[in-house]
């Protein structure tokens, strides 16, 4: 337990370089974790793209997909490289090593996880290690969230090998790849607020001590078609309905807060004074806003709808400025992309909206926030049938009123399969390396 | 319960089958085991969708039956298209939508390259290669101890016990035999009941899918999400399940599928082989309507009058069925390492 222990300290020191530095918040670049070294302030030259495999379309395998995303550069805008990791397994999301040399890229479905060199050549990525026991070992299915770590990568899992449902937990591996310890989700844990076990996204704000977790659904949803879920009553009884403010430095779980509808993706605004975490829910199309009250308790309040909820608009990714000021939220039915104001995360203001395509997933921008990319899948099975299954990367840049549209590559048209997770990459003489990077968002 | 017409598997023979049956490496993406369709804690069946989740998410056409006393079923699945334990199993190995392994050997050689496994088939079967049929007699034998009669009905009606069922209950089980006909197909014999008939019968209970609107209104336990229209982008097309028919091509097959037997039934929701009903309430209210108009469907579905206290009592005693051993067996299971 020793080395658990170092960690957290170098998580104390990172907290405590936060508070002294005095530094605005967060940035996007997007979703990182506060203990990740390297961001990218400028400009971001690779996007690196997990791709779903599709039977029957070119290899048909899960891949990173690696674009220039460099305006300078001659093959701006087109796929460079393509590193194919073998057989579909639902890859879904992506994060960074706490160096930033690693992408530690998992599949929902088999429990992959492939441990992928980025920075090496961050043109040419090449798989290192992949870690084929995650489920044998840890009990835990659907590896699904990787969240950088001092010399750790904290990973929350959706599902069980029991009985695939949504009850899952958290597992700590070394950035060797190796077990170092797992954190049940609390369920039904009185003295805490009870808990539903279920799992998906983790947010760090250290100063405050806090592990903030959502909650999704376990293997036997998210791979069952989307249309037969919605209209299984014995399956939509199964969706998560909380969040966990864990104590990070004990990895206890401290108190469960009441958010309806499946929580996903957490952002904070980690400014001075600030301390306040978003997040939406998926099924009840909601911002909620995860602040503490008056007498340092935390609590959860909803804050607002995403668009017209009984439309089931289904929100999905989430991304925060730099500055904390502004959010993009995107909604996967209607495929559109809507910008709110956050300046007061109690009312957050939506000021902008533009369809992007047929359906539409993940959103990440850049530090500056005038460049934002987006794509289109969100589970193999949930994606919309037919002509409606665009499967895209779309390029955009935004001057605070208006997306306007760098490029676009039809994933499906390049045989490459289905567009979701993005992380952007640098050759190291550009990315930035000083200490502010501590400050970054998740 | 009658004595099974089998000799008792050895215990070695069983703890292999049982490893086998929670075997996530059986599946060709190490993700499915037996035991993930047919959850222990779930009465050996799911209760977290209507039908089962297969490989990579293909979603079967049919609920994951109970595997609780299948050894008193001389035909299995819901078609009656198989009737061997042993030969049963490679089935779902072989099967794309299940566990997806593209050969035998594919599976003989995993197994066979095991330490582990090694050591158990040498020490049963003298060789440390496992066989085909094996690998089916080991999971047949593991499946054939899932065992769990001994109910309250039990002691009521074949142990003397005359407080095992309260009234109600005993009302329950006079409409179940007499004025509800559910005994005519869930057969109850003088000494011991296995609750089924083991014949095929058109009750008429069935998902009719085209849309998720349309499916909803089967059963009113089915509205639930505000989707409707949003919906038609995801929808994929479903085909029709003819059940024994897909076997017989007989048609008057057509939609007839196994009488489930009832002992545990509690535990093995939702229910049909479609997992259309989701509670036993909702089943006896659509055994009570007659049923739905479909071609074929069995005389002996037809609208019952039974008043809301008959239907409650008919509820009541169907828990009866439940058993001890139901209960206790999955933490019995799990707790060998
Ligand atoms: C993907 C889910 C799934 C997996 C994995 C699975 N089954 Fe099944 N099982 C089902 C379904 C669904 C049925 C009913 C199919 C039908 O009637 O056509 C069934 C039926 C059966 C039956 C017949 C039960 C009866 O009442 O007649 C047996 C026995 C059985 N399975 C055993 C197994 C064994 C042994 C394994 C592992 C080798 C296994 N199953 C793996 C879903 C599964
Ligand atoms: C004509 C024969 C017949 C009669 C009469 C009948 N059943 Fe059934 N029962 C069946 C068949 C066949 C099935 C399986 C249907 C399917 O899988 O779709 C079934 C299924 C069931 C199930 C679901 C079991 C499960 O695990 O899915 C229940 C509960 C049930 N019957 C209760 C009753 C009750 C109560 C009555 C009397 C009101 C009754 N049945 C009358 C033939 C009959």
């Amino acid at each position: 337990m020793k080395t658990l222990k170092q960690c957290f300290t170098a998580a104390a020191t990172a907290a405590m370089l936060v508070t002294g530095l005095g530094q605005p918040a967060v940035a996007d670049e997007t979703c990182n974790s506060p203990y990740m070294s390297r961001l990218i302030k400028g400009q971001e030259q690779f996007l690196h793209v997990w791709t779903l495999g599709v039977k029957g379309m070119g290899d048909g395998s899960d891949k990173l997909v690696t674009v220039d995303s460099d305006p300078k550069s001659k093959t701006y805008g087109k796929v460079i490289h393509s590193l194919s990791v073998g057989g579909r397994g639902e890859a879904h999301h992506v994060g960074f090593s706490d160096d930033r040399k690693f992408i530690w890229a998992g599949r929902l479905d088999d429990s992959k996880i492939f441990i992928i060199d980025v920075g090496t050549d961050p043109a040419k990525p090449k798989v290192v290690k992949t870690i084929t026991d995650f489920a044998a070992k840890t009990g835990y299915v659907g590896p699904h969230t990787y969240y950088a770590m001092p010399g750790r990568m904290l990973i929350q899992a959706l599902s069980n090998t029991k009985d695939h449902s949504g009850v899952s937990g958290l597992a700590m591996y070394s950035n060797a790849g190796e077990l170092i310890e797992t954190y049940p989700m609390p369920k039904d844990q009185a003295d805490i607020g009870g808990g539903d076990g279920y799992a998906y996204d983790i947010a760090i704000n250290a100063r405050k001590n806090v592990l903030l977790t959502s909650s999704f659904t376990g293997w036997t949803n998210y791979m069952m078609d989307f249309s037969k879920v919605l209209a299984d009553p014995a399956a939509m009884k199964n969706f998560g309905n909380t969040m966990v403010i864990w104590d990070l430095k004990a990895m206890k779980p401290k108190k469960v807060l009441d958010v309806p509808g499946a929580p996903l993706e957490i952002r904070w605004n980690l400014a001075e004074g600030q301390d306040w975490a978003i997040t939406s829910t998926a099924l009840t199309s909601k911002l909620w806003l995860v602040k503490e009250d008056a007498k340092g308790e935390w609590q959860a309040k909803d804050v607002g709808n995403i668009g017209d909820p009984s439309k089931v608009p289904f929100p999905v990714d989430i991304s925060i400025n730099a500055d904390g000021k502004g959010l993009w939220v995107n909604t996967f039915s209607d495929g559109t992309a809507r910008f709110y104001d956050m300046t007061n995360p109690e009312k957050p203001k939506q000021v902008y909206e533009k369809v992007i395509g047929k359906q539409l997933n993940m959103v990440s921008q850049s530090w500056d926030g005038k460049r934002v990319y987006f794509t289109s899948s969100i589970f193999s099975l949930w994606d919309k049938k037919g002509a409606d299954d665009e499967q895209f990367l779309k390029a955009y840049d935004w001057d605070g009123k208006e997306l306007t549209k760098k490029f676009e590559l039809d994933f499906y048209a390049l045989k490459l399969g289905r567009a979701h997770h993005m992380k952007f990459s640098a050759k190291s003489d550009v990315a930035s390396s000083d200490a502010s990077l501590l400050t970054s968002r998740r | 319960m009658p004595a099974l017409p089998y000799p008792a598997a050895s215990e070695s023979l069983r703890e292999l089958g049982r490893r086998l049956f929670f075997e996530r490496r059986l599946s060709f993406n190490n993700a499915m085991s037996c035991a993930i369709c047919h959850v222990p804690e779930e009465g050996f069946g799911t209760h977290t969708s209507r039908t089962a989740v297969g490989l990579e998410g293909h979603l079967l056409p049919r609920n994951a039956p109970t595997l609780l006393n299948i050894a008193w079923r001389p035909r299995l699945f819901h078609d009656g298209r198989e009737s061997s334990l042993a030969d049963q199993a490679w089935l779902p190995l072989l099967n794309p939508l299940e566990m997806g392994n593209p050969s035998i050997s594919h599976v003989l050689e995993m197994l066979g390259a095991d330490p582990e496994y090694q050591k158990a088939f040498q020490a049963i079967f003298g060789s440390k290669q496992p066989t085909m049929s094996q690998v089916g007699e080991a999971l047949q034998a593991f499946e054939r101890s899932l065992v769990a009669a001994g109910s309250r009905f039990d002691l009521w009606k074949y142990r003397g016990q005359a407080s095992a069922l309260t009234p109600v209950e005993r009302t329950g089980f006079d409409l179940f035999q007499g004025k509800a006909l559910c005994s005519s197909c869930h057969v109850v014999g003088k000494d011991d009941a296995v609750f089924t008939d083991d014949r095929y019968h058109v009750t008429g209970a069935f998902l009719r899918e085209a849309s998720p609107a349309a499916a909803g209104s089967s059963s009113d336990e089915m509205a639930t999400s505000p989707v409707e229209i949003e919906l038609a982008a995801f929808v994929q097309a479903v085909r029709s399940d003819l059940g024994r028919y897909e076997i017989t091509m007989d048609p008057a097959d057509r939609y007839a599928f196994r009488t489930a037997s009832l002992r545990n039934v509690e535990l093995t929701a939702p229910y049909m082989h479609d997992g259309s009903l989701l509670t036993l309430e909702a089943v006896v209210e659509y055994y009570d309507r007659g049923g739905d108009a479909v071609p074929n469907k069995s005389p002996l579905i037809r609208p019952l009058h039974l008043t809301a206290e008959e239907r409650a009592a008919l509820v009541a005693f169907l828990k009866t069925l439940s058993s001890p051993a139901a209960a206790a067996l999955p933490t019995r299971l799990r707790a060998i390492p």
